[in-house]
Parts: structure tokens; sequence; C-alpha cells
């Protein structure tokens, strides 16, 4: 067929006929025929669930909706809420508080907070007992800031294959910022701990509907005191240099740097130094991972039973940003491949990109260092030289020496997923 | 009258031919149809300059589930703890995933639920939410 041929197809015609002869007014172009031509992209949202198979998409497929102190997010879920942040707002290396994404376990996340009432108690097994309000930590207390990267424990489960229950998110449960707050050691120092202390437990303002004793009342985690990060560890009352959003964690917020987020406790008001371990449900039996190596097993393995372990550090992870797929890229044309990388146990030292489907590798241009525990943003000119479909993959690797596997992983909580992320891009004819 | 069509189709043709050489290579103003959804801008508080920092009420946006026997029982007690839309934002679960899922809110989460209930609750899930099953 000739190029006149194809827009002259007898479809197009018809439609045109169509629309002469119903009155209606004439575009000047004719439509190609679908089937030897592309219609312009259509604006529909999004299949409204994915599976059995992996969510394919960079994000979940959520709906948007718009929250208290918050831009409009992916709503995974409503009552208690869960937020995941979309994917564009990860172009900064800090994510923008408004953007920041959401997790709450228990359906009572506080509307409201008198701050004259208020009190952050760190009580239990101490000489001392304390109960400070907000003044008190600013102003009785050196200040610390630290870039810190917050990621949920099960961001991007939907990529899991089988798919298990659980919030699924795609990549956009995490997020960077700059916390501001006081030493967690300084206040544990204050209180004087009392001999036989074994844990220092941690629970904010949120309840459940659920039964006293049971997870679904509280939400509460625990940190070995013999665990190293408790020195890293700070309550924060800035995110980004400002109070942090109500679904944030307002007015502090336990910041714990490399550990997944269901040690960063929201809107914490008591710190209890146990002298017992503690038994409580979301620390014994919840968010813990296979003792494998990166937390794989199988569903047969799990079902059998296996060794677990509490889930502690954020492994390494690497994304592109942008481009995202959303539009050709005309061959010929340079662009700028951008994304962020972290890691948990050290700094990202590397991060390479592949255009060929993970054959050959180069090294990108890393952005400013921001700490050991923050993103780093990284980027890298691209130009595709003729046109395609272009599988660009992306890998960091860490000053421990630790790289991204290419191979996926899967644990019955949804947890750890770091494999190498990809993202095809069209590049189309430019003449 | 057969004539008369042919000379039309000939002039439309014709109209058509010069139309297409002259922007054969652009497509503009497509549109298609789209819901606006209810998507709103969140509202902020009436403050005053006291000590109580408030935020509106968190929204719950209306959801649509599965119509059949069992969805009341689901909406009284699922409900309870956490909104429904927990069940939507899940993918297509197998049949004995959702049985465990239902049996964790009861055992590992306290939810009590009464037998008969718990059972009208699991057979509506596998009815409307597993690989077999799942519509919307």
């Amino acid at each position: 067929m000739t190029a006149t041929e194809r827009i002259l197809s007898r479809r197009s015609l018809l439609k045109f006929l169509g629309a002469a002869t119903s009155g209606m007014a004439v575009r000047p172009c004719l439509w190609p025929d679908a089937a030897t031509a592309q219609d312009p992209p259509r604006a529909n949202a999004l299949e409204p669930f994915t599976g059995p198979g992996p969510n394919s998409h960079w994000n979940s497929v959520s709906p948007y909706s718009t929250e208290p102190q918050k831009a409009p997010l992916l709503l995974l879920t409503d009552r208690p809420v869960q937020l995941e942040t979309p994917r564009h707002y990860f172009r900064t290396v800090f994510t923008p508080n408004e953007a920041f994404y959401v997790r709450w376990h228990l359906e009572g996340i506080p509307n409201a907070v008198d701050l004259k009432e208020w009190k952050l108690r760190v009580e239990g097994n101490v000489n001392k007992p304390l109960a400070l309000n907000l003044p008190d930590l600013i102003h009785k207390f050196k200040p610390v800031s630290i870039a810190a990267v917050n990621q949920c424990s099960g961001n991007s489960r939907s990529r899991l294959q089988p798919r298990v229950p659980g919030g699924q998110w795609g990549n956009g449960a995490m997020g960077n910022a700059m916390w501001t707050g006081i030493r967690l050691r300084e206040l544990l120092d204050m209180a004087a701990l009392k001999t036989g202390s074994l844990f220092v437990q941690f629970q904010g303002l949120d309840t459940g509907q659920g039964p006293e004793g049971f997870g679904s009342h509280l939400f509460l985690k625990s940190l070995d005191l013999t665990n190293p990060v408790l020195d890293e560890c700070i309550v924060a009352y800035l995110m980004n240099g400002e109070p942090l959003p109500m679904l944030n964690g307002f007015p502090v917020r336990l910041v714990v740097p490399g550990y997944f987020a269901t040690y960063w406790t929201k809107c914490l008001s008591w710190i209890r130094v146990l002298n017992t371990p503690d038994e409580n449900f979301w620390t014994k039996t919840a968010y813990r991972v296979p003792d494998t190596p990166r937390g794989n097993t199988t569903p047969e393995d799990a079902k059998a039973g296996i060794k677990t372990v509490p889930i502690e550090r954020l492994p390494v992870r690497s994304f592109l940003i942008s481009p995202d797929g959303s539009s050709k890229i005309p061959a010929g044309m340079s662009v700028t491949l951008r994304g962020i990388a972290f890691s948990g146990f050290g700094r990202v030292i590397r991060v390479e990109v592949s255009d060929d489907g993970g054959k050959n590798w180069t090294a990108a241009t890393l952005g400013a260092d921001h700490g050991t525990y923050s993103f780093r943003t990284w980027e890298m000119p691209w130009t595709p030289k003729s046109p395609g479909r272009y599988s660009l993959s992306v890998r960091a690797t860490d000053e421990k020496n630790n790289t991204q596997p290419d191979e996926p992983v899967w644990n019955p909580g949804g947890y750890l997923w770091n494999r190498i992320e990809r993202q095809e891009i069209v590049v189309g004819n430019a003449d | 009258m057969k004539g008369r069509t042919g000379a039309i189709y000939l002039v439309m043709c014709t109209l058509a031919i010069t139309a297409a050489v002259v922007c054969a290579d652009l497509k503009k103003g497509y549109y298609t149809p789209a819901r606006l959804g209810s998507l709103q801008q969140a509202a902020t508080g009436d403050f005053s300059p006291d000590s109580i920092y408030q935020v509106s009420a968190y929204p719950v946006p209306a959801l649509d589930l599965a119509v059949g026997d069992g969805r009341q029982d689901v909406q009284i007690y699922c409900n309870t703890c956490h909104s429904l839309r927990y069940i939507t934002m899940q993918p297509p679960l197998p049949a004995a995933t959702w049985e465990s899922e239902v049996n964790k809110m009861n055992k590992t989460y306290g939810a009590n639920v009464p037998e008969d209930t718990t059972r009208k609750i699991t057979a509506y899930l596998q009815a409307h939410y597993t690989p077999e099953t799942r519509k919307e």
C-alpha cells in the first residue's frame, strides 16, 4: 500500500462520509486505518487491578486521592491510609513532604495533636522517666540532621510471583528526606537505663479496633539495645526542614537510618525500655524474612516452615526515573537518563546502565553525596542510534560491594525486592 | 441514484486526498470520553493559633464491591478494622489464600467473627476475587 492508499482506506473514508453527511464538523485530517497506523494513545485509566501475573507498571495501578497536607498520590487503601508516591517525584534527591508515601497499620490515625498535652515519654526500665514536650525537644537538645531513605518493607510487593497478599505497592513506597531532630541515645542516656535492660520499644499515637494484646490494637516495634543502629537513630521533628505532615508522623517520628520503615514509628510518643524480650505481634511475629540469602524462599519451603529473622536493612536498589517510557524518543536524539540509588548497607559507589538487556554496562555519573543513607542521584547521556525497542536496565553497587542481582525474590511477606529494574523505551525513526 | 452516489463518492475522494496531502503526517484534536472521577482538592482546616494541630478528615472514597451472597457480612465485619479497599487492592488470590487471610483476621488479629459468618465471608471472597472469578 502507498501512503495515500493507507490514509484513504475504506474505513477512514466511511468515517469521513459519515461525519460529512450527518452535518458534523469535518476535520481537515483523516484517521489512518487502525490496522495500518497508530491511533493516538487513549487517555484511559490503567486497569483497576493487576495479577495473577506481576504488576508491570513502575507504580501500583491505584487511583489518585488527595489526603490532608498531601498532593494527589496513589491510593492503595483509605482506612488506614496507604499512599504511594508517583514516579516523577523521584527526579529530585529529596522527596517533597507533600508527595512522601504513607503507610499506616491501624485505622485510628490522629487527626489532631494538642501540643499543650502531648509529651514524648521515656519510661520502663529506667531510673529517671522522662516526659518532654516539643519545645523541650527543640531547645534542650542539640539538633542533628541526617538524610535517610525511608522505604516500606513491602515496596514493590506487586512484582512477586506468585503474588502475595498485602499492600500491592509498585516502586513508590519509598522516599528520601533530610530529617532533623535529637539523638535517641541522648534520650536514653538522660533516662538512665537500669541494669538488665534488653530492648527499647516504640509506640505512636495510632490505635486500632482490635482487642487488647493483639496487633490490631497497637502497633509496637522494638530494637535490641545492643544494636549499633541505635547510635544513628534520631527522633525527628523536621522533615526537609518543615514540620512533619500528620500522615508522616507529626509531631515526631523515629528515624532508623538504613533500616526499613517498619521501625520508623510515626507520632512517636512512648519510648519504653524493656528488661524482657518484646513478645508483641509486630516485633515477634510480623516483619520477618527467611534467614536465607536475600530473604529468598519458595512457597513450598515457606509452608513447610523455615527459620526467619526480623527484617532490617535496605538491600541496594536503583531506579530509572526518566525517561519513563511514556513517550517515544526519536533516533539520534540525545536524552539524559536520570534516576536514584540507595543502600542501607553503605554508600552507593556505582550505578551502571545497560541498553542491551544487561550484556554491556556503562557507568553513570553520580550526583552529590548527601550521606550514606540518602538517595544518590545518577545520570547518563544516551543517544540511541537506530529505531527499535530498547530495554534499559540499571544496577547499583554499594561500598560493601553489594550489587543488585537480576534474579527475583520471593518470601511470604513480599519483602526485600531489589531485582535490577528494567524500562522499555521505544525509539522511533527520525526521518 | 446509483450514479449520484458515485459522484458524491468521487467528490469526497478528491476532498479527502487534498486534506490527506496537506496533513498526512499530522494528527491533532483527538479526544476520548473520560470520567472525571472524584479527585478533589484537600480541604485545609479552619486554624486558630492555639496548641491544637489538626487536619481534615481522611477521605474514604466510595467503593464498588462485587454483588453477591456474603457481601453484607463483609461490609459489616471486615469494615470494622479496615476499609474494604483492602480487598479490591489485592491481586486475584487463590481460594486457599483467601481462606488463610480470613483465618488470619480471626486468629492473629482477634477479629472474632462468628464461625458461620467466617465461612460466608470466605465463600464470598472466593466467589469474586480469585484468578478464576475476579471480574472487576
